[in-house]
């Protein structure tokens, strides 16, 4: 066992612990936020040194340092730091739980990391859960009606969706007698086919596994909970739901998936075709339900859903051709480097806007544009990445993970794809109009502190170079996705 | 021969009180019903030679959890509201239905690799060894370790006054 | 009739879809985090009787079952915190009409 490779986890629980500390003694509270950046950025910054580098497995195969599990740590390392930053003037609300409230967002982060790199079943469940409480408590951390409701409701379906996940995974248990991934790949592909076909306790596992991590990326029939919780959670913690949550939620995906389930080809296929028509009911289901919505979290909730609907068509992409599917692996880690910036962006802008105008209904950010014209056009500038319109990062998220599913057979889906962008556009331009075009309801500045400008800042420049120069991250994501291509 | 009868003397019980939990009005006898069920779980992993297990589900379930979620029954007015159902009642079955046929079939038509060799026994020393050692499950017990923290941490911020 | 693997894990499914029935249907939350803890008790009896049967001599099912408790003890810790906060503070909210299927 190599402690040094662990660093970046190891920072975080000493910095979540060290946050709570001194939190006792600490007068000025944005001390507690500095500690708690400078944790992510020591974590973020081992991580990004260790690029470049192989490394063995740890703790006998358990938790595997590789690309993969790299890239995921960085994004979320910068998720979390862009949270923080954001949540500058919120915090106040919390009023002496501060120092809880970041050290959550640390522990949480710290699960995410753990969800990425985990190679065992048994590990993954304990990282899973080890975020899932976490963010159970972040969601509560206003203490009104609306926030505890949500917590509630957020807690008892994550525990139905665990309950689901984990019967899924002793069916797999229970078939192969091994909770390692790798180990479980050997077990099946040392059956002989006939045998694994005619047992439906493997193909009933996944379909559990499904369901238990559909509930965390909030794919559709699992996404019930979103708009509630969306709504009562303090907006930082949205923001982070939004992006952390349903990023932890792929990568735990990719990895189980990839390394456990993708030999033989018809398994795959399976489990290919299983996600292609979640991609193509979340797609539908979030686009439609986002059009009505008055409130703006509770249409960015919707339009994750959908979000996620685009990403899993990657992931069909995966399961349909898992050999020639390079891209579009690399694609689903791309889109979600895209998806964060932009998702956290719109957010941080909602944050800055709604929490001096008191107000989260889309209809009070008329004339926004005259109010606070930096924050409405990076707000523009982030729902056209939503949409996918150039030369913004969606699009060539977008771009990647559609051309990849069309090159392997489901032009179907990208068509279906491409009708629902066109379908969200309206939403996403809607909120675009109220901002230009409305009449402001009073003349007043909305002015915004330093925090938020510089995560907003550091969001909208993320957009543009990722949009214009996709090379860079497309490269990083190449190598980390490459890991799976056997 | 006593295996078995122990079997489903446990499995009847269990299924029972398991019923006793959704359909009873009273809640705390919900909750007792919920701990009669924990007993039984706890005896079918004597049959399973568990055990370790065994003690560790009278001490955390029968004892702790049980203990707070009575506690919890008194502290709250649940006891006088009963325990009344939603508007998914027969959807909620249909769906309990489903899953519990599918369930079902997946179990019997699978063919199990049963292994012939026989279970270890007292378990306690190597489940020691398995949970600690460098080369078990020493990585989740230290997530847990995080994940008590985490925990810990929020039941506090919500149940304290702001 | 001699007892089987099959035999515990049918007593499992039963018991799941018992703990889920509740879970979806009660307005209760004290009732529900009970009808979840039966899910996962149902489970914990597929672990082990995997780990009985399956790898008798590698105990992998019953690590498996101990962190499966300890999650369960956290997760009914964080539930009831936030119930008795309901409870206690917040009067103008009923933790018992939540309806958890409400989109």
């Amino acid at each position: 066992m190599n402690l040094a490779l662990l660093i970046p986890e190891i920072t975080l629980a000493v910095f979540a612990v060290l946050v709570i500390l001194l939190d006792l003694g600490v007068r000025q509270k944005t001390v507690l936020r500095s500690v708690a950046l400078a944790g992510l950025v020591i974590a973020g910054g081992v991580t990004a040194a260790m690029w470049g580098g192989s490394y063995p497995a740890q703790f006998s195969n358990m938790l595997a340092v590789d690309h993969f599990a790299l890239f995921f740590k960085l994004l979320f390392a910068g998720i979390a730091f862009l949270v923080i930053l954001a949540s500058a003037d919120y915090v106040d609300k919390f009023a002496r739980f501060q120092g809880e409230y970041y050290a959550l967002i640390l522990l949480s982060t710290l699960g995410m990391m753990l969800m990425a790199a985990t190679a065992d079943l048994i590990s993954l469940y304990i990282a899973l859960e080890l975020t899932s409480i976490s963010l159970y408590v972040l969601v509560g951390f206003l203490k009104d009606r609306k926030s505890t409701e949500a917590s509630l409701k957020y807690l008892l379906l994550g525990a139905i969706a665990s309950a689901v996940l984990l019967y899924g995974m002793a069916l797999i248990f229970g078939y192969t007698g091994q909770t390692q991934l790798g180990a479980i790949a050997r077990a099946i592909q040392s059956m002989p086919p006939s045998a694994v076909m005619d047992s439906p306790a493997l193909l009933m596992g996944i379909v559990m596994l499904i369901a238990g991590f559909g509930f965390k990326i909030a794919a559709v029939p699992f996404q019930m909970w979103v708009p509630d919780v969306y709504e009562g959670a303090p907006t930082p913690v949205t923001a982070y739901l939004s992006v952390g949550s349903k990023a932890a939620g792929f990568a735990i995906i990719l990895r189980v998936f990839f390394s456990a389930f993708g030999m033989p080809d018809w398994l795959s296929a399976n489990w290919g075709a299983i996600f292609a028509v979640l991609a193509v009911i979340s797609m539908i289901v979030g686009n439609v339900a986002a059009i009505p919505q008055a409130n703006i979290k509770r249409l960015l909730g919707y339009s994750s859903i959908a979000q996620a609907g685009y990403l899993m068509v990657g992931l069909a992409t995966f399961g349909f051709a898992p050999a020639s599917s390079v891209l579009g692996q690399s694609g689903i880690l791309f889109f979600l480097a895209s998806y964060a910036l932009t998702n956290l962006g719109a957010f941080i802008a909602v944050i800055a806007i709604s929490n001096k105008i008191g107000s989260d209904e889309i209809a009070d950010f008329a004339g926004m544009f005259k109010r606070a014209p930096v924050l409405a056009l990076a707000l523009t500038f982030c729902l056209v990445s939503l949409i996918g319109m150039p030369p913004a990062a969606g699009f060539m998220a977008k771009f990647y993970i559609f051309s990849a599913a069309a090159q392997n057979g489901l032009l179907w889906l990208v068509v279906i794809a491409a009708i629902n962008s066109v379908i969200s556009a309206y939403y996403y331009l809607r909120v675009v109009k109220v901002m230009w075009s409305g009449e402001a309801a009073s003349g007043e500045k909305v002015p915004s502190s330093g925090a938020p400008r510089l995560a907003l800042f550091i969001c909208c420049l993320g957009v543009l170079l990722l949009g214009v120069i996709p090379g860079l991250v497309m490269r990083l994501a190449e190598v980390a996705g490459r890991l799976f291509a056997f | 021969m006593g295996l078995a009868a122990a079997y489903w003397i446990m499995a009847v019980v269990a299924v029972l009180a398991a019923l006793g939990v959704v359909f009873l009005r009273n809640v705390f006898r919900a909750a007792l019903s919920l701990v009669l069920c924990f007993i039984t779980v706890a005896g079918l992993y004597i049959t399973l030679s568990a055990d370790f297990l065994a003690a560790v589900q009278i001490l955390v379930y029968v004892g702790a959890i049980s203990v707070l979620i009575i506690l919890a029954v008194m502290m709250t007015r649940e006891v006088q509201q009963g325990s009344p159902a939603n508007r998914l009642k027969i959807p909620a079955f249909i769906v309990a239905a489903v899953v519990l046929g599918i369930m079902i079939y997946t179990v019997t038509a699978t063919s199990w690799q049963v292994a012939s060799a026989a279970p270890l026994a007292p378990t306690t020393v190597p489940l020691a060894g398995k949970l600690f050692s460098e080369s078990g499950f020493i990585l989740p017990v230290e997530i847990a370790a995080m994940l008590i923290l985490a925990a810990i941490l929020g039941a506090i911020v919500i149940a304290r006054e702001k | 009739m001699s007892v089987g693997l099959e035999h515990y894990l049918v007593l499992s499914a039963v018991l799941f879809c018992i703990g889920l029935y509740g879970a979806l249907t009660k307005r209760n939350a004290v009732i529900i985090l009970m009808c979840i803890e039966l899910m996962l008790n149902a489970v914990n009896i597929s672990l082990v009787a995997f780990s009985r049967y399956v790898v008798p001599t590698l105990l992998t099912g019953q690590v498996f079952a101990i962190f499966v408790m300890v999650v369960a003890a956290a997760e009914v810790a964080v539930g009831l915190a936030i119930i008795l906060a309901i409870y206690r503070g917040l009067t103008d909210i009923d933790a018992s009409n939540i309806n958890l299927m409400k989109w």
